[in-house]
């Protein structure tokens, strides 16, 4: 146990745990969304993450970029990145969709016992897990450095990286596009009436099929940035890169108040800085157990989270 | 002067911003068969989770038979002595219905789990008289022909009687009916009005929550009278059913009103 | 009934037969059936020998231990609707209990298999008494968190073994003429199954007493259930710790056979692979539980092809059985039945062995 590391390098870690934060922030959106209008907790959602950094990894082998190349410069290095971004949140999203029409549209429409749906969900992680085991024959890819990684300034003993900063800012922005759309847009407007009332958003003329699919195909647009931006940072994938961010990542939600858009994005910055600064003090080894441990404490003392309505009551 | 079995004291029940009882007083007299009607939404379902533990109220006394209900288990409420049905129909559908009953019987049981492996003594007494009592019950409530049917299978009504015996299965003196003539044609109402008055003389106490007010009238000893949470009338059928707030509460202010 | 149509149903058909045989006729079917199975081993058939593996061998493992797992993951998820993704976390328990106390100690296979079955029901009590109140889903992720933390920890500690395990687990000693060696898998095979005929015993008599009535009821509707008296937390903890002992019971046995274990093997494809046992059999459905482990361990060794990428087709199986047979391989039940001598009344397919 290390805590003089942790008061050395507060705000390195801080900054770090910012940074982790956003991306856990981004992919916990995806489960709280789905959460909401389905209560259900979409399991492949990690697969769907895990998805989209293969697919900015084979985008950065069609942009022609190798990983013991130089990084690029200039409009060169931000058209990679932008493809890059781009193919992962498009893989993201239709792997996204996909899933609910495979697994969860037939078990919805026949009305079908949580059970049933859980599994389905269950099943569908699992063998995107080992297809995608089976084709990287276990083995982690790496992912070249396309962006110069260098430090933009040193702040109260904390090195600031340009892309960590990048991550932050562009993740924020996605953030605020999306609670853009959930407010304003029609199809919003439709997840947040699903999210309170199925029955009565029917009754009311909203399209449920069309509605869920939008709500995949956000969460899925999230969780493929913050595939893009986890790769940028990191610079490696494997397939069982969604496991345990999954697993942070729905501990964010549940911190936050699942169902609750503003709880995930709060709960995924907090955890990201927990986890960072309990991974100085205990050691790599010991964060998922800890973040579990963040987890059942929650669900024990307050299941509603952070910001949450209470969903655990009773209907009679 | 009827003794009180269950009595409600300023009662209050707010979820959130909602306030969904607002200070109410109710009692039932052992042996009678009360009545708790109103309009929709007036909080009437809300007293009967109140008083079998599935909501814990805001502020206020719940007493049964003189001992506090609030904060106990609702299994525990049950085992005290209180039981209910539900609006929608809530039957353990993919069990038969002699199960669903029994399921009910076997609160009074004491033995569980290692009784039922080893087969003690008292864990194979205790499981026939649970079936024993289970049969009973499907008999006095006309269904013992439907005993080896999936609950989910029943007709309609037999799925209503169903629940009111495994209700009853649990020995209650108290059983709460939710809307019991739902979805009953009239003939199905007078046999219903029977059967209640059936129960009673057995010698249970029964409250029951209902929009049909030619049922109510006929078999209610007393009746009590929410709207917006808040009790506006509670005496015999006959003074409720010509109190001015009652009719307003049902049928909204008179058009003159000036 | 008008709207039963007449379509031949073997379980019907069987579960006729049974309650038409008077007892001797019973019995003589129960002693050859599980003769049956205890012969197995002796079996060499080409049409079920097992290319590439022993056939006795594979009897044990993976065939007979995903049945008895499966037997006691039913408990939890089949009867009483609990969804556990980290059942192999007792699996484990019971393996390492075998492991630490048979290389540190002189106690005997015999004297550790109770002990390693206490340890798992006490941490079943333990995870299940503060989660069991969770709603279905919560649940389903607290003991997937449980299964992961059990292998991580095992990892991580090097007093028992870190990443590279315990070897050197001693067998279980002679039994009259039967030696347990890692050469001959029989004997193991008859004490695995010897447990397993136990434990259906044990789960049919609860099954069709008051326990198995309260799972039923948790499983369909766990409100009311509290409503109609059943003190659901208990017996929900109760499910938690009868699956634990029987995973338990399996892990000290299996680790007597193995002879060195290492913690990645305990991994949450496991508990995956049982699951899929369970819903393949048909949630809550004993016979089809039993029916859809043997399938699904037993194929993959017997096609070859079908070994490697095992966990992808289970995966898929898992998605593909809810989606389109819910109810698991065998027919459905299709006649209710009555039984006019009513301690025995349950569904056709289902008749006690009294």
């Amino acid at each position: 146990m290390d805590f003089a590391l942790l008061r050395d390098a507060f705000w390195g870690l801080t900054f770090d745990g910012l940074a982790l934060g956003a991306i856990y922030a981004l992919i916990s959106l995806g489960y709280t969304l789905v959460y909401g209008v389905l209560r259900l907790i979409n399991f492949a959602h990690s697969e769907v993450f895990m998805i989209g950094t293969f697919s900015a990894l084979v985008a950065s082998g069609i942009m022609g970029v190798k990983v013991e190349d130089d990084p690029r410069t200039g409009w060169k290095m931000i058209l990679t990145l932008l493809v890059c971004l781009i193919a992962a949140m498009l893989a993201s999203a239709i792997t996204a969709v996909l899933v609910e029409i495979i697994a969860y549209r037939r078990l919805r429409q026949r009305g079908a016992t949580k059970l049933a749906t859980l599994i389905s969900a269950i099943g569908v992680s699992i063998s995107l897990v080992e297809a995608f085991r089976i084709i990287t024959h276990s083995l982690p890819r790496e992912f070249p450095r396309i962006m110069d990684k260098t430090f933009l300034l040193s702040y109260a003993g904390a090195d600031i990286r340009n892309d960590k900063v990048i991550v932050i800012v562009a993740a924020g922005l996605m953030m605020f596009a999306l609670e853009r759309f959930i407010s304003k847009s029609r199809y919003g407007k439709g997840i947040r009436a699903v999210s309170m009332d199925e029955n009565t958003a029917t009754l009311m003329g909203v399209n449920i099929n069309k509605v869920i699919t939008v709500t995949f195909l956000a969460g899925g647009l999230m969780a493929g940035a913050a595939a893009f931006f986890y790769i940028l940072v990191y610079e490696n994938t494997s397939f069982k890169v969604g496991f345990f961010l999954g697993i942070s990542a729905f501990t964010a939600a549940v911190l936050g108040g699942i169902g609750n858009l503003k709880g995930a994005l709060f709960g995924g910055f907090v955890l990201g800085v927990l986890e960072t600064y309990t991974s100085a003090v205990f050691g790599t080894a010991w964060k998922a157990v800890i973040s579990f441990s963040i987890l059942v404490l929650v669900l024990l003392i307050k299941p509603t989270g952070l910001f949450g309505e209470s969903i655990q009551q009773a209907r009679v | 002067m009827s003794e009180k079995l269950l009595e409600l004291k300023n009662v209050t029940m707010k979820f959130g911003g909602v306030t969904a009882l607002n200070e109410v007083n109710l009692h039932v007299n052992k042996g009678e068969i009360a009545a708790l009607i109103g309009p929709n939404g007036a909080g009437k379902t809300t007293v009967f989770n109140v008083v079998t533990g599935v909501y814990k109220p805001t502020s206020g006394e719940v007493n049964f038979v003189g001992q506090s209900v609030v904060g106990k288990k609702r299994y525990q409420v049950t085992k005290i002595g209180i039981a209910r049905t539900f609006q929608n129909i809530r039957l353990f559908g993919e069990s038969t219905a002699l199960e669903n009953v029994v399921t009910g019987a076997d609160v009074h049981s004491k033995s569980g789990v290692i009784g039922s492996i080893f087969g003690t003594p008292r864990s194979r007494r205790e499981e026939k008289a649970a079936l024993e009592r289970g049969m009973e019950l499907l008999a006095f409530m006309g269904l013992k022909h439907r005993a080896g049917q999936l609950g989910k299978n029943l007709p309609y009504g037999d799925q209503r009687r169903l629940e009111i015996a495994r209700a009853l299965a649990t020995n209650p003196q108290l059983l709460l009916l939710d809307e019991p003539a739902a979805g009953f044609n009239p003939a199905e109402k007078v046999a219903l009005a029977a059967t209640i008055r059936k129960i009673r003389d057995a010698g249970y106490t029964v409250l029951l929550i209902e929009h049909d007010m030619s049922l109510i009238m006929d078999i209610s000893d007393r009746v009590a009278v929410l709207d917006f949470g808040q009790k506006i009338a509670d005496d015999v059928p006959k003074v409720v059913q010509n109190d001015p707030r009652v009719i307003e509460a049902y049928l909204g202010a008179p058009a003159d009103a000036s | 009934m008008a709207d039963k149509k007449f379509r031949y149903n073997v379980r019907d058909h069987a579960a006729e037969y049974w309650e038409r045989s008077p007892k001797w006729r019973r019995v003589c079917l129960s002693i050859s059936f599980i003769a049956f199975f205890y012969a197995l081993p002796f079996l060499n058939n080409p049409l079920i020998n097992t290319p590439g593996s022993d056939f006795q061998s594979v009897l044990f493992y993976p065939v007979g231990m995903y049945v008895l797992m499966a037997i006691g993951l039913n408990i939890v998820v089949g009867k009483s609707g609990l969804l556990d993704l980290g059942y192999v976390a007792f699996f484990a328990i019971g393996a390492y209990t075998m492991a630490i106390l048979g290389t540190h100690t002189g106690l005997n296979f015999w004297e550790i298999l109770p002990i390693g079955i206490a340890l798992a029901m006490f941490s079943g009590a333990l995870l299940g008494t503060p989660t069991l109140r969770l709603r279905g889903d919560y649940l389903a992720i607290v003991t997937l968190g449980f299964g992961e933390i059990v292998r991580i920890v095992a990892v991580n500690i090097e007093a028992i073994g870190g990443p590279r395990g315990i070897a050197g687990i001693p067998t279980p000693p002679d039994f009259f003429n039967a030696k347990f060696t890692i050469l001959d898998p029989k004997p193991y095979y008859w004490v695995l199954l010897t447990f397993t005929l136990l434990i259906v015993w044990m789960v049919r008599r609860m099954a069709a007493r008051r326990p198995g009535r309260a799972w039923d009821a948790i499983r369909q509707d766990d409100d009311v259930a509290q409503l109609m008296g059943v003190n659901t937390l208990k017996y929900k903890v109760w499910a938690f710790v009868l699956g634990a002992a029987v995973a338990g019971a399996g892990g000290v046995l299996y680790a007597s056979q193995i002879l060195s274990i290492v913690p990645d093997q305990f991994n949450l494809n496991v508990s995956i692979l049982i699951l899929a046992c369970v819903v393949f059999g048909g949630i809550g459905n004993l016979w089809g539980v039993i029916l859809g482990a043997t399938l699904l361990a037993f194929t993959p060794e017997r096609i070859r092809f079908l070994s490697q990428p095992r966990i992808l087709v289970f995966g898929i199986a898992l998605v593909v059985m809810m989606n389109l047979r819910p109810d698991g391989i065998l027919p459905k039940k299709k006649r209710e039945h009555f039984d006019p001598n009513w301690h025995t009344v349950e569904e056709s397919g289902e008749g006690e062995i009294k």
